[in-house]
């Protein structure tokens, strides 16, 4: 069966058991992983996977099933089962399918390439990180490395007239590793590479860089506490400042009265400077998509303009019980109902070069990793200082450890000081350098 | 399916596990009074693994068709293959253990479920008892998910297992607030089982006015001042300590990795009060019975009066510590290749009485209950969170304090043990334990008096003002 006849199949027998409206929401992919630990390859493994994802909406009511089970008996089950739960369920009056509206295909966001990857060259490309990483450098330990490649397909189909179906590739290297040099261990470091073009999976330079951070981290020494300014590396600003801000800007959080900006729309949250746009229409970028959860168009949305709150994140539920349009942000996949969720999370980049903030730091750090936790809620977070490296007088940078910094999230994007005009992309947010002013740090 | 997976282990000159495991669960989840999920899922699938050349191959699928099947292990063998060109350390043998024949029912597959409906009214009455509790209870959560397994594991060292489980997890919150202040409060369980077994633990009714009481004392509570103290750990958080600060430790994997008790078998690890077990075979969330390589689930003693036993094993790391695995290899989903994991892990109980060992503090803390957050490394240092926490003065218990973390290094602490009591539990409610892939876990012991460090931002916080 086509990926057509499975979804049109669902939906066909959900109008015929006497729901209001069904949507079908369908889910296939192909993957390939190769896994690297403790310096050695790990056991390399395949998936292939298809499945369904069936809401049914009667009397005001839901219901959802889902199954991977894509025989006519066991579609028409699943079907059957989402009536059931949508007939024993309360109402919700919000709860509700969008409409139709004109999607445009976004380019870059599949590599044909990707249909004749096999497992042994994502063994090759984890060989080229090894040589890259432990086979230039013996002081380098791998702790975890792990490379795959990733075809998905997604489509949508509801009873308003919704229909949509989609093809995208995505390739990822997580790499995390140390180096050792007798007694002296620098810290745990880690590089990150996510991209829908096969070409772009250097595993070799990604080797490289790790193998370079780590080795520049040996010989951290210990330094005492002091309060100053931070510059955090893209992956740092994306884990200790960026998810909070997703979290605050969904609209589901903002609805259950957990989110801490739910009464600041419009008003300033950070310091001038920053502006955070969400784009899924973006060519080649990985959270690029045609159409979200439930067969919306993303919306290009300002979330943040010069400092002011400007948008929230929504779905359709959300968007209906705040009587606004829905922006694009359903999330989520066949096995679960439509949650909120960011496409290409991209914070403006700043006028200067990284090393241009640097020169202009009298003491502060340099944070490549954090490892810690940080509550969204209140915004309050203590952890790990990880590659940290320690400016003095605009340069001298000395690889630290036993750093820790502390502070609330939500008070530190007042402090900002700069942005760099670099940019990396980490998941699917692009962020620059941030360095922020006021950070207590904490040493020994 | 047995017939099917039988004929391709059997086609196959390679060594080769297969299993199919077909998982239907139920989420159901109140927030605030609304029905934010009703869902109804189904996955299943055959994993396959190949050991070919001293290496592994895993291909997962869900076309269970004998073609498709012939081909994903085709492709496991495959890639097993050309790992092995790449690899180091080869795989010299598997560990044998019973391998598992026959048919497995974890629960009694006699009770019968309450329909959706039923469990949807019960649960809406719960979230919205919470919250009418009184004006100071200003939000109510309740998360309920069962989920029933039908696995069939074919292997060529000769296990032929069908194997029925149930597992049923509750959690409920209340949020509360008062004079700008707000505290939150869980209450959790979780069974192998099903609605049943798991509101026998506790009425749903119960777990409503207990959730708004704790809630409500922690609103009154005041912080502790930190440093260190002999205390009272309550069952849940013995369960916390020996499965995530010592029983993770214990995991071969981990011990090859440098833990903190590599070479340390036959050492002295732990107060001679301490005895520490794995038992798949136990009543718990984490009973096992046979695990996703085919072994027969066996306890193992970890720790026996305080010296270091055994550690927990896959058979590919039994074999290389000469040993037999005991069922501890796990897989979460057919999409999963199996990893070593705790079942129920526990400390055996004493036989002293709660009040006694009350009875015996100057100046302690009796804590109970595990709070957000925690974490727990391969050197034994651990810090929880802990949800309530009472004062001990002169052998009394006092006042209530909130904003409690414990820490320290696991083995030092049950170094420090002088008190176990009768009271036991295999108690971790509603969580997961997390490596790679989620494993329902249990985990549990008697009251345990010991010395701990206490801490927390908060009490901080407050000293600084």
């Amino acid at each position: 069966m086509s990926n057509r006849d499975i979804y049109l199949e669902a939906l066909e027998f959900g109008k015929k058991t006497g729901a209001d409206h069904v949507e079908v929401f369908f889910n296939k992919s192909k993957t390939l992983e190769v896994v690297i630990e403790k310096n050695d390859l790990q056991v390399p493994k395949g998936d292939k996977y298809q499945g369904i994802g069936v809401r049914i909406f009667k009397n005001g009511k839901i219901g959802f099933a889902s199954t991977n089970l894509l025989t006519t008996e066991s579609i028409q089950e699943t079907v059957r089962s989402a009536l059931d739960l949508a007939e024993n369920s309360p109402a919700d009056p919000d709860q509700g399918l969008p409409e139709p509206m004109p999607l445009k295909e976004v380019e870059g966001i599949f590599d044909p390439r990707g249909e004749s990857v096999v497992l042994a060259d994502l063994i090759n490309k984890g060989n080229e990180f090894m040589e890259q990483t432990r086979g230039t450098d013996s002081r380098v330990t791998i702790d975890t490395a792990s490379f795959k490649a990733e075809i998905i397909e997604r489509a949508i189909v509801n009873t308003r007239g919704i229909q949509a179906e989609e093809k995208k590739t995505k390739f990822e290297s997580v790499a995390m590793g140390f180096a050792r040099d007798g007694e002296d261990v620098s810290s745990f470091d880690l590089e990150y590479l996510v991209t829908p073009e096969w070409e772009k999976l250097k595993t070799g330079e990604i080797g490289e860089r790790l193998r370079k951070k780590v080795v520049g981290n040996l010989g951290a020494e210990t330094i005492p506490g002091f309060k100053g300014s931070v510059i955090l590396s893209p992956f740092a600003a994306v884990m200790l400042l960026f998810s909070p801000i997703v979290f605050g800007v969904n609209a589901d959080n903002v609805q259950n009265g957990i989110s801490p900006w739910r009464e600041k729309m419009g008003q300033k949250v950070s310091s001038e400077f920053l502006s955070i746009e969400d784009d899924g229409s973006l060519p080649g970028e990985i959270g690029s998509k045609m159409f979200d959860r439930e067969g919306i168009s993303p919306q290009r949305l300002e979330v943040i303009s010069n400092g002011k709150l400007n948008a929230w994140l929504h779905n359709y539920y959300t968007a209906s019980k705040a009587g606004e349009k829905p922006t694009g942000h359903a999330s989520g996949g066949d096995q679960s109902l439509p949650g909120i969720g960011p496409n290409n999370f991209i914070i403006k980049p700043g006028q200067e070069s990284l090393d241009e903030i640097i020169n202009s730091i009298d003491r502060g750090l340099i944070v490549t990793r954090y490892s810690g936790g940080s509550d969204p809620v209140s915004g309050d977070f203590s952890g790990v200082v990880k590659g940290g490296y320690l400016i003095e007088k605009g340069k001298d940078l000395k690889p630290v450890k036993e750093v820790m910094i502390a502070g609330n999230v939500y008070k530190l994007l007042h402090q900002l000081l700069a942005l760099s005009n670099e940019t990396q992309r980490v998941m699917n947010f692009n962020s620059p350098y941030v360095a922020i002013e006021g950070v207590s740090v904490t040493g020994k | 399916m047995l017939r099917t997976l039988k004929k391709i282990v059997h086609g196959q000159d390679e060594h080769l596990e297969i299993r199919y495991h077909k998982r239907f669960s139920t989420v159901i989840q109140f927030k605030n009074g609304i029905l934010k999920k009703g869902e109804r899922k189904t996955l299943a699938g055959v994993g396959i693994r190949a050991l070919v050349d001293g290496c592994w191959g895993f291909v997962s699928t869900s076309d269970t068709d004998e073609d498709s099947l012939r081909k994903a292990a085709e492709e496991a063998v495959k890639a097993a293959r050309e790992a092995a060109n790449l690899k180091k350390e080869k795989i010299k043998g598997l560990g044998e253990g019973d391998a598992g024949q026959g048919k497995f029912y974890l629960y009694q597959k006699d009770e019968q479920e309450p329909e959706f409906g039923e469990k949807v009214v019960s649960l809406q009455k719960a979230d919205g008892k919470i919250r009418d509790a009184g004006e100071d209870i200003i939000g109510s959560m309740v998360n309920y998910h069962v989920f029933q397994d039908t696995k069939v594991i074919v292997t060529s060292s000769g296990a032929e297992a069908e194997i029925f489980d149930q597992k049923s997890e509750i959690g409920i919150v209340a949020f509360g607030a008062q004079d700008g202040k707000q505290e939150m409060a869980v209450v959790s369980h979780g069974v192998t089982g099903g609605w049943k077994d798991l509101f026998a633990r506790e009425a749903l009714d119960k777990m409503t006015e207990r959730v708004v009481e704790i809630v409500r004392t922690k609103l009154k509570a005041g912080y502790a001042r930190g440093g260190d103290y002999t205390v009272i750990l309550d069952p849940r958080l013995v369960g916390v300590l020996a499965h995530e600060a010592i029983g993770h430790t214990v995991e071969a994997d981990f011990v090859l990795s440098g833990s903190v008790v590599a070479d340390k078998i036959g050492e002295k690890v732990a107060s001679d009060l301490i005895t520490l077990i794995d038992d798949g075979t136990e009543k718990g969330v984490g009973k096992v019975i046979v695990d996703d390589e085919g072994t027969v689930s066996r306890p193992t003693v970890i720790i026996e009066n305080g010296v270091l036993k055994n550690y927990l094993h896959s058979r590919e790391t039994a074999h290389m510590f000469a040993t037999e695995p005991r069922g501890n290899a796990r897989a979460y989903t057919y999409r999963d290749e199996p990893l070593i994991r705790m079942t129920n892990t526990f400390i055996k109980p004493g036989k002293d009485k709660l009040e006694d060992m009350i009875k015996g503090i100057d100046d302690g803390f009796l804590l109970v209950g595990m709070d957000q957050g925690g974490q727990a490394d391969a050197t034994g240092e651990f810090m929880f969170g802990v949800q309530e926490g009472y004062r001990i003065k002169n052998g009394e218990i006092k006042e209530p304090v909130k904003g409690i973390n414990i820490s320290g290094q696991a083995f030092e602490v049950l170094k420090s043990a002088d008190a176990l009591s009768s009271e036991f539990k295999l108690d971790l409610g509603a969580g997961y334990c997390g490596k790679m892939q989620p494993a329902k876990a249990d985990a549990g012991g008697p009251y345990l008096r010991c010395r701990v460090k206490i801490g927390g931002q908060k009490g901080e916080e407050e000293q600084d003002e």
